[in-house]
């Protein structure tokens, strides 16, 4: 079995606790316009690797999963090879390795893997459902569904909001982000500020960078905080 | 602390000493120490013990000496360095640096003046080179500079690069050092013998007679000394009427006896006694410390004296002296102590580009002392130890016959090289092996692909395929061949040096027992004795044997094509260059690559530890390479990993420059591959890590984390099965920081000094030549050491 992956490397407490081994798979359904890793959005591109050498490069990497690490797949969108993945998980769960995915949520079949993951990290962009689409050109129902699923049966979920000035930091976006979240239960929330590590990355594409002045200020993140914490929604920071 | 000094005083005096050292434009000392040592003997006169120690005698009579206001102890070691050291000269270029084989190159350093006019210059540079010591040392360049012109070896004679043990000195007296020599030498019949005790029991008279013309001079300054300046000189009197002649019973004491015995030590080897290292000092001063139970704090601020003394002239040029702290005891019980924190303390205090820190690091190590090195890793411009891992350190000694019992005795002299502390002379830096070279002469039938000049004879296929097949016996068969002759140049550079005897030295190195001086090549006067062997290049080598398996896979067809791309430097292919650079490289956690460069480690360490030096004991495989992997890159050819000619080498056992993309975590388990067992001269290794990875909300959290996210990984992994790597140096910065530095010096480095690691020591990188802070700067790879 194949997987395509576009990058690798060790992030410690990141995605998922401790020193982790992140693979970026190719492919991503979403296009949002902040995208740190546009190299990652095409079907096509990136390295196609054997499943089980990929197994094997992680057995090899098991002393450097120190203070709870593991494995972390992310994207694009890892549940684009929804196959290939599931073969993963289920593999380094039967050795022990502690799995995690980040994941925009929206792939309808999420919830069969969730027995084999240990970390559950996904997206939510926009809480409005019509702004999401335009935004993301995706629509958000089985994003909500899936959380609704993985909040009651998946006991470690964290919900990240990617905070973009102009794309879902009005104060109407806050508190239907708050009123949405405070619906799933106990669910962490964290906040990832806008970045422009992928600027270049898009110049280098030949692509234009869609973003102007996406940077969030303090005052905007305490207040987001403030409304989350007003509905009872609990943030963290990792 | 003291009456005669206010609270934070000493400190402050320090400072100002300092402050002092780096105005001095000149550093004379010791040219008059070498004009007094030779102006009663002639060049032809056998060298012996005796005259040794007569010459060190005269240097002591002759030698002016000063004691600034600043002063707290007496002792400077100005007189024992000229200002040559490469790294920190300005003019020194890659492109024209033929190593320190010529030692009367020294004399070029220094700027006549009125009172040294150039015929006195010329005079002594005459007289030394006249000297045994000269001739035979030149002969050996003149012998194998078919090698070493373009640097396929190198080989140097060795001073310094030792670790005295004071101790017993320090606890009772040399008085009662001197009077046993003298009594063995009583007892003893054998001439020699007999002669070289009396000479060490002379030369440690030396150190006596040094304290008692301080003590004169401390005196004569009393009579116009404020008020305030009165009793410190009568302090530092009081002081030297008992030491270093009796025990010491005080921290006072104990470092007032130590710099003196470090000052002699030094002009015995003037002017190049570089690498000289102090040992575990928190084990050497903490008995004193306690003795008077004084506290941190007050420690802390004599030892900011002790620190200053390392730091010579303008430039601090009496490089890579290396102290340090922490580290275990045989059954694991971890060793630091109050003063390992007080030495933290005045480091940290003082900022100054001298003396080394290293510290010894173990599974037990306490949480506190990682806590105490943050402030070191993340504020910006202050030193860094360099760290060492006892747990693996002590097997791979014990692996290389050294004795439980000295084990945790083991100290480091020079950049990383570990030594057993007074009983091992390791002759580190003797010679230095370039790899890569050898595999460039391989691929061009034994000629250099630099100059065109045939070097090594070698018999080689004709056939490029038939080449590139065999590559790998071929090249282990030239290396051999190369080894044979840089055994024979290194031991006729280590004959050449044993004309220099050392008395002194000799006397903390175990030469009270054996009764032989530590350079004598007839008879072993340390308990432990090696040779050392810088290796070069293992990245590089690794590399380009799986770059020419995939090639020979891949594009059988281009073996011709191949060898034409190496002799054009690829100008004429960069097609090829590409391919190769994209073949696996070691660093990123790829098998095929890894398996490589861990047998190629292994091999070549081997056949090091199958030379034997003068003594008849085997050279030690050190895989260091101190900036020379740019030095010796800039004489090795194009190769088949897609290095252009000329450029940089891997430093150390590190993954060549750009090579290694996967960052830290594979970087690690690369690194895990390698046989350190066998490296029993220690090796080199850098990681340059960007300090945003380290979110911890205070200096001591920071240093938690980095003990948790780099070290112990690497070092304590309970994952890794095998012998774990043992040295590590870090630079916390980014390019980008340091580049701001060079441009605005004043804003960013205010006090002149930002202190930056290169190989296994500090430097001020303000004072590094241009072309060692570019490579400094490119050595951080941050790709190699993401988190």
């Amino acid at each position: 079995m194949k997987i395509v992956i576009f990058q690798k490397g060790f992030n410690y407490s990141q995605d998922g606790p401790g020193n982790r081994l992140v693979y970026h798979m190719q492919g991503c359904n979403m296009r949002c316009p902040w995208c740190a890793n546009p190299e990652g959005m095409a079907a096509s591109g990136g390295t196609a690797c054997d499943a089980e050498a990929l197994l094997e490069e992680i057995q090899r990497s098991r002393s450097m999963f120190f203070e709870g690490g593991g494995v972390t797949f992310t994207g694009g969108e890892p549940t684009m090879q929804f196959e290939a993945l599931g073969f993963l998980l289920r593999a380094l769960k039967g050795q022990g390795i502690d799995t995690a995915i980040e994941t925009n949520g929206t792939y309808p079949r999420l919830p069969e893997l969730f027995d084999c993951i240990d970390h559950l990290i996904v997206d939510f962009k926009q809480p409005f459902a019509q702004r999401h689409r335009a935004i993301t050109g995706v629509d958000s129902s089985n994003l909500l569904s899936n959380l609704r699923r993985a909040a009651q049966e998946h006991p470690d979920v964290l919900v990240r909001i990617p905070f973009v000035n102009g794309y879902n930091a009005s104060r109407e976006d806050m508190e239907r982000f708050a009123r949405v979240l405070s619906e799933f239960g106990g669910v962490p929330v964290e906040l990832l500020r806008y970045h422009e590590y992928g600027r270049a990355k898009w110049d280098r594409m030949g692509l234009t960078y869609p973003v102007e002045n996406g940077f969030v200020s303090e005052e905007q993140v305490s207040g987001f905080l403030s409304i989350l914490h007003a509905h009872g929604v609990r943030t963290v920071r990792t | 602390m003291f009456k005669e000094y206010q609270p934070g005083q000493i400190t402050r005096m320090a400072k100002a000493l300092f402050r002092e050292e780096r105005e001095t434009g000149r550093l004379d000392g010791w040219f008059y120490a070498r004009e007094a040592a030779m102006e009663d003997v002639s060049p032809d006169d056998l060298p012996s013990e005796p005259r040794a120690c007569a010459e060190l005698a005269r240097m002591i009579e002759a030698l002016p000496i000063s004691l600034s206001e600043n002063a707290v102890f007496a002792g400077t070691q100005r007189d024992a360095f000229a200002r040559t050291y490469a790294l920190i000269n300005p003019a020194f270029k890659v492109e024209t640096f033929s190593g320190y084989c010529d030692p009367t190159g020294v004399f070029d350093d220094i700027v006549p003046n009125e009172e040294i006019p150039q015929q006195r210059i010329d005079a002594l540079r005459k007289k030394t080179a006249e000297s045994r010591y000269v001739r035979e040392l030149m002969q050996v360049y003149a012998d194998f500079g078919n090698y070493t012109d373009e640097v396929v070896f190198f080989v140097e004679q060795v001073t310094g690069h030792v670790i005295p043990d004071f101790r017993f000195a320090l606890r009772h007296g040399l008085q009662a050092l001197i009077d046993r020599a003298e009594a063995d030498a009583a007892r003893e019949t054998d001439a020699l013998r007999k002669g070289n005790l009396q000479s060490m029991a002379g030369a440690m008279r030396c150190a006596v007679r040094l304290a008692e013309r301080y003590q004169a001079l401390a005196r004569d300054q009393l009579a116009k000394a404020s008020d305030e300046r009165r009793p410190q000189l009568e302090r530092i009197i009081r002081t030297l009427e008992r030491v270093p002649l009796d025990g010491a019973r005080d921290l006072y004491e104990a470092i007032q006896s130590f710099m003196l015995l470090w000052q002699v030590m030094c002009l015995e080897q003037a002017p190049n006694p570089f690498a000289l290292s102090v040992g575990n000092a928190d084990r050497i001063f903490e008995p004193y410390r306690a003795m008077t139970d004084m506290s941190r704090e007050d420690a802390a601020e004599l030892f900011c004296c002790l620190l200053v003394f390392y730091n010579v002239g303008d430039r601090s040029w009496a490089i890579s002296q290396n102290l340090l702290i922490g580290g275990r005891d045989l059954s694991g019980a971890d060793l630091t102590n109050e003063t390992s924190y007080a030495l933290l303390d005045a480091y940290f205090e003082m900022g100054l580009p001298q003396p080394i820190l290293s510290v010894k690091l173990h599974r037990s190590t306490p949480d506190a002392l990682y806590r105490a090195m943050g402030r070191f890793f993340f504020t910006p411009g202050m030193l860094t130890p360099s760290l060492f891992n006892d747990d693996a350190i002590f097997e791979v000694l014990a692996a290389n016959h050294v004795e439980a019992q000295d084990l945790p005795d083991y100290a480091v002299a020079g950049c990383q090289e570990p030594l057993v502390m007074g009983k091992d002379n390791g002759n580190t830096t003797n010679s230095w092996l370039n790899m890569p070279k050898v595999l460039e002469l391989v691929l061009n039938g034994g000629k250099s692909m630099i100059t065109g000049k045939p070097l090594v004879s070698l018999e080689l296929p004709e056939d490029p395929a038939e080449l590139l097949r065999n590559l790998r016996p071929l090249f282990y068969k030239a290396l051999a061949k190369v080894a044979g002759a840089m055994e024979a140049a290194a031991n006729g550079a280590t004959q050449a040096v044993s004309n220099l005897r050392v008395p002194f030295l000799s006397a903390f190195m175990g030469g009270l027992d054996t009764g032989y001086d530590m350079r004598d090549t007839q008879h072993q006067g340390t308990k432990y004795n090696g040779s050392g062997c810088l290796i070069h290049g293992l990245s590089v080598i690794a590399d380009s044997f799986i770059a020419v398996d995939h090639l020979l896979k891949e594009r059988p067809e281009d073996c011709g094509r191949l060898l034409a791309g190496l002799k054009d430097d690829f100008a004429g292919d960069p097609e090829l260059r590409d391919y190769l650079k994209s073949c696996p490289k070691f660093g990123n956690n790829i098998p095929e690559v890894d398996r490589e460069a861990a047998e190629i480690a292994g091999r070549v360490s081997d056949l090091v530890a199958s030379l034997r030096n003068n003594w008849g004991n085997p050279f030690r495989p050190d895989w260091s390479s101190p900036s020379t992997h740019l030095l010796y890159g800039y004489w090795v050819g194009a190769l088949p990993d897609g290095r252009k000619s000329r450029e940089m080498l891997g430093y150390g056992v590190d993954p060549l420059f750009g090579d290694a993309q996967q960052g830290l975590g594979f970087r690690t388990l690369s690194a895990f591959a390698l046989p350190y067992r066998k490296f029993a001269g220690g090796y080199a290794s850098h990681f340059g890590i960007d300090p945003k990875y380290f979110n911890g909300g205070t200096l001591e959290e920071k240093g938690m984390q980095m003990k948790r996210r780099v070290i112990v990984p690497l070092f304590f992994n309970p994952e890794n099965d095998r012998l774990s790597p043992f040295y590590l140096y870090m630079n916390v910065t980014t390019p980008e920081t340091l580049r701001k530095v060079l441009e605005n010096p004043k804003k960013y480095a205010p006090s002149g000094v930002y202190i930056m690691r290169i190989h296994g020591t500090f430097v001020n990188f303000l004072d590094l030549s241009p072309a060692i802070q570019q490579d400094i700067i490119k050595r951080l790879d941050m790709e190699s050491t993401r988190l």
